[in-house]
């Protein structure tokens, strides 16, 4: 029993980080209807500026988590500048969305993603990267009859907080606004005085920095920050926002700790190699018999 | 059509010039160089040359974009490895082995996700070819894991011992001539517009009484069943395969010749593949082999950005084939009209 409540403690915090990534895909697919596959490569980018910054000036957790936030937006908005901008030639409603659009900017953040990920290759090299012991939140913890390690509460505090920053932002400030109005309306957006460019880089810098975060947090509680670690949390967190439904934040959140827990407790019934095979396999029953996500909501074909 | 017709000969012209290069010239200066390795290169150029002809039927030509091609490449090649270790099977029954079994799992995956369209079908495609790459790598008793299966005994076909370079070279080549020739005959012609008309607008093809799933279905059936030959070639000209030569990387890389020859556009395929595999090898001669894989998302990052229509556009392509290899039939004067039979 008790081995079962640390797996679920586990798949918790996995399943925070997973809707860490998971948001950035969603504001970004709000905004363009888009789909950034390059986003798994902003996770890995964060996780290797926080080990910088830990190994050359060995800063608090906290201020690293802040300049990891900066380092994600910076290059959030450096990726939408380049991979998605230039197919953007008009910015009214129908162009923005297009088909054209997504079927090129689906390419090109897939082939800077190639680059992000070789470049970081040929720099630091292929393997693990050696994360110093102290740094590792893996310092155990006993909460009654259940043990956890202080990573598990660091995630689960920093990602709750990051959520309500995010809420905060959508919907208390200018920037959150124009988001929220060109994802609902970009032709309206704009007739109303709403820079749609701005917001589009603004989008990407939101969604970008909590994936970075995600990043970070994740090298130092497994430990394990090598080139190709973006591929699997980006493809779950897609899972996540196709299974909540494309453009619902909540959903998506909601459906990346469903994704978490389930991957956390199929280590009962499985070895753990073959734990990836419950992401892809919710993906395919959700395409399969709920093509518009578990909580419904309107969508076109699928 | 009568003999002395020129288009007919201009096309006869093409085709045997095109087989000139492949099996005359190519083999003259890879013999002349007289190393083993660079038949291998060949070898590879060619079995990809057919992984990006195939995957051009689905997503050039019918526009479903298919982002685990490699999976099927990868089925194909485990069947061939396991058929030739297990039961001593040579290269004349692996071969159709390996197809008709990657093209049943095409099959299967295409009857649920084919509803699907666009990036829901892409990101399906991708799903299910990364659950294809968790089972290679970890159904430890079957495939080995990441170990891989070695093969021995070489290439034999009807009693033929075809395991020295060169007459492995022209066994591959005469497979992927005929497998390409096919995709050719299917990509150019009524079935081949039909595809088009629903990667423009499949509602649109529907209602013009063109039954979409049923040909979504059976394109990507056919790509799958040619992505298994070529994972049959592979096994057995490569003699040891492993879970890596399969994974998202590998799919990335013949999206990339695809989209780098110009999307619906069967000669940029194989060109996409020619320059995919061959530069890399030239920069491997100028010890650059570290900067291959940047080297491929650079030059995919250009030509989406430069080159929209890739090097060799749908249009010009079309113009080209019907032109060069249309067998001579479009009627003078009606090269505007409908068709081409």
């Amino acid at each position: 029993m008790d081995y079962y409540l640390q797996q679920l403690v586990i798949g918790l915090s996995l399943g925070m980080v997973y809707a860490l990534v998971a948001i950035g895909f969603t504001l970004i697919f709000g905004v363009l209807n888009v789909v950034n596959f390059a986003h798994g490569e902003i996770y890995t980018i964060g996780a290797f500026a926080g080990l910088l910054l830990f190994t050359s000036f060995a800063p608090p957790l906290a201020a690293v988590i802040l300049i990891v936030l900066a380092v994600g937006a910076l290059a959030g908005v450096g990726l939408e500048r380049l991979a998605f901008r230039p197919f953007r030639r008009f910015t009214d409603e129908a162009s923005l969305k297009s088909r054209a659009m997504r079927e090129a900017t689906l390419m090109s953040s897939l082939a800077l993603s190639i680059v992000a990920r070789e470049a970081i290759e040929l720099i630091f090299g292929s393997q693990f990267q050696a994360v110093p012991f102290k740094l590792l939140l893996n310092n155990p913890i006993k909460l009654g009859p259940v043990t956890i390690v202080d990573g598990d509460l660091v995630i689960l505090g920093t990602s709750a907080l990051m959520l309500f920053a995010l809420q905060y932002v959508l919907k208390h400030t200018r920037v959150g606004l124009s988001i929220r109005a060109v994802s609902n309306n970009a032709l309206g957006a704009r007739y109303v005085g709403i820079d749609t460019n701005r917001t589009i880089a603004w989008t990407f810098a939101v969604g970008s920095a909590m994936g970075a975060v995600a990043g970070i947090l994740v090298g130092l509680y497994y430990g394990a920050i090598f080139p190709a670690m973006g591929f699997s949390p980006g493809i779950k967190a897609f899972v996540a926002m196709v299974m909540g439904g494309l453009s619902s934040i909540p959903g998506a959140v909601v459906c990346a700790m469903i994704i978490g827990v389930s991957e956390a407790l199929s280590t009962i019934f499985v070895a753990s190699v073959w734990q990836d095979l419950v992401a892809y396999a919710f993906l395919i029953v959700t395409l399969i018999f709920f093509p518009r996500g578990i909580f419904g909501g309107v969508r076109e074909r699928v | 059509m009568s003999v002395s017709d020129p288009g007919r000969g201009r096309s006869l012209l093409w085709t045997a010039l095109l087989l000139i290069v492949v099996f005359a010239v190519v083999p003259a200066l890879l013999a002349s160089a007289g190393r083993s390795y660079l038949y291998q290169v060949a070898n590879l150029i060619m079995i990809f040359s057919l992984l990006s002809v195939s995957m051009h039927l689905v997503t050039g030509v019918a526009g479903l974009l298919q982002l685990g091609h490699a999976a099927f490449y990868g089925v194909g090649a485990y069947c061939a490895a396991l058929l030739a270790t297990h039961f001593k099977l040579s290269i004349g029954i692996t071969l159709p082995a390996a197809g008709l079994a990657a093209g049943l799992v095409a099959f299967l995956v295409a009857l649920p996700t084919m509803r699907l369209v666009s990036i829901y079908f892409a990101v399906a495609t991708l799903g299910i070819g990364q659950m294809l790459y968790v089972v290679m790598l970890n159904w430890v008793p079957v495939t080995k894991g990441p170990n891989g299966i070695l093969l021995f005994g070489g290439l034999q076909f009807l009693g033929f011992d075809l395991s020295k370079p060169a007459p492995a070279y022209f066994f591959v080549a005469t497979v992927v001539s005929v497998s390409i020739y096919v995709l050719h005959r299917l990509s150019h012609s009524y079935y081949g517009n039909a595809l088009r008309a629903l990667r423009e607008d499949d509602q649109c093809a529907d209602a013009m009484g063109i039954d979409t799933a049923r040909l979504k279905l059976e394109s990507f059936t056919v790509s799958g069943f040619f992505a298994g030959v070529a994972g049959a070639l592979w096994a057995h000209t490569a003699g040891y395969i492993s879970p890596a030569d399969f994974n998202f990387n590998v799919s990335i890389l013949i999206l990339s010749m695809v989209v780098l020859g110009g999307l619906g556009s069967l000669p940029g395929a194989i060109v996409g593949a020619v320059l995919l595999i061959g530069l890399p090898e030239l920069l491997r001669e100028f010890k650059a082999g570290d900067y291959r894989n940047i080297i491929i998302g650079l030059v995919l990052f250009g030509a989406i950005l430069f080159l929209p229509k890739g090097l060799i556009g749908e249009t010009s392509a079309l113009d080209l084939v019907r032109r060069q290899f249309g067998r001579g039939r479009s009627i003078p004067g009606h090269e505007g009209g409908v068709g081409w039979k």
